[in-house]
């Protein structure tokens, strides 16, 4: 039975797990589930996932939901998966670990903040609140800095100075996507408060 | 060398990890840095931690911060620890990753939110917000609600259904014990109708004492 990924891809986590998976070969069947038409509610998918998120995957009778579990997952069960994207080493792991925890709270909420609250507010039952988009500016721009002078520290072009990607470096880059949701004023704005080495990283992956 | 740990015992993150290497008989020296007088903002912290948060733990010359991956490298690096605390087996692991990541945006984001909001924030310089205690109270509820009704759905004493803890156990009810600084008709209203919780919490404290309750003698006070 094919691994099945619960899908939309206006998702930040959800296209992370996608491009992991056609870049690694994995074999599976993307199911779409429209969050705009509430689909996530359903109870259909409520079997998937109780807690009602995207993205989930079921491998066989394995049920899963959180994009850095799922990734880690996918990494460690399938096959030819190049060590650089989840090292076995404990310690390169650990940093990737630290990396992806430290995205929760930094600037997973910065991007989500801004779009939820402008240009996808209505899909999610909300009205323009630039309040709030005012914050998620400012979440965004201290990631970003903190991204530039520490995460990107050292020789390599990807997150903790290493030479090839990792699941940190597919998930933290997706969310920065999502800034393409706004329009190209404001987006220009916001990534313009990327340099150099967060431009380089983005379009080496 | 031995392994060093940062921390201030205020920080929920950082009662897990001292809990965990005093259950686990990990050697370690505990560094206390105390958030109220501004110890974490130093440049000597700085050197340990640039984004100057606890806990921290410096391990020869590695160097590592966010609590949960300092459970899972300490639960990996230091032999003797049991296997329940972060299982060798794929899907056991990734459950345990799945309720770690909701943890971030759920259960420590309200908790620790409503309870910096509603009492702490005077303490460490910061005005009280009322709306965002209310906001968090909301995240609080629910997320107390989906461990009462989903993670701890099934038979065993711990999360996802285990019978012995496992890091996850130890970092969320760490956080859920910070609400034992409000008032106890607060806490009352918070923990109140979750059963399964208040068992749950018995639990994790039961298999880890006389080191639980030590540790927490700070929420005490």
């Amino acid at each position: 039975m094919k691994l099945k990924v619960y899908s939309y891809r206006r998702s930040q986590p959800v296209r992370a797990v996608i491009i992991f998976c056609k870049v690694n070969g994995i074999e599976f069947e993307e199911v779409r589930v429209d969050i705009a038409k509430r689909e996530h509610c359903t109870p259909e998918f409520s079997e998937i996932n109780p807690l009602n998120q995207l993205p989930a995957i079921v491998d066989g009778e394995f049920k899963l939901f959180e994009s850095h579990a799922i990734l880690i997952y996918l990494a460690c069960s399938y096959p030819g998966v190049a060590d650089h994207w989840y090292p076995s080493d404990i310690f390169k792991r650990s940093k990737i670990h630290s990396v992806l925890d430290w995205h929760h709270s930094n600037l997973r909420r910065g991007p989500v903040t801004i779009v939820q609250n402008s240009v996808v507010a209505p899909v999610f039952h909300r009205t323009f609140n630039p309040e709030r988009v005012a914050e998620g500016e400012k979440i965004l721009s201290a990631a970003l800095s903190k991204i530039e002078s520490f995460w990107l520290e050292g020789n390599g072009p990807f997150l903790l100075g290493v030479n090839q990607p990792s699941i940190a470096d597919l998930s933290l880059v997706c969310d920065i996507m999502q800034l393409e949701l706004l329009d190209e004023a404001d987006r220009n704005r916001l990534l313009g408060l990327l340099t150099i080495k967060s431009y380089k990283m983005i379009h080496r992956l | 060398m031995k392994l060093k740990v940062y921390a201030d015992r205020m920080s929920q993150p950082s009662r897990a990890v001292i809990i965990f290497c005093k259950v686990n008989v990990i050697d370690y020296e505990e560094i206390k840095v105390l958030i109220s007088k501004g110890q974490h903002l130093t440049s000597e912290f700085a050197e340990i931690n640039p984004m100057k948060r606890l806990p921290a733990i410096v391990d020869g010359r590695f160097k590592l911060f966010e609590s949960h991956a300092i459970l899972i490298y300490l639960a990996c690096a230091f032999p003797g620890v049991a296997d329940h605390w972060y299982p060798a087996d794929v899907a056991k692991r990734s459950r345990i990753h799945s309720v770690l990541d909701w943890h971030h945006s759920n259960l420590r984001r309200g908790a620790d939110t409503y309870v910096s909001n509603a009492t702490i924030a005077p303490v460490v310089g910061r005005p009280l917000n009322p709306q965002a205690a209310a906001e968090a109270e909301t995240l609080l509820s629910s997320s107390l609600s989906k461990l009462e009704s989903f993670w701890l759905k099934d038979a065993g004493r711990f999360l996802l259904g285990g019978n012995q803890p496992s890091i996850a156990d130890l970092s969320l009810v760490c956080e859920i014990m910070e609400l034992e600084v409000l008032d106890e008709k607060d806490r009352a209203r918070f923990l109140g109708p979750h059963k399964k919780v208040q068992r749950w919490i018995e639990n994790t404290r039961s298999a880890t004492n006389p080191h639980f309750d030590e540790v927490h003698e700070v929420c005490r006070h």
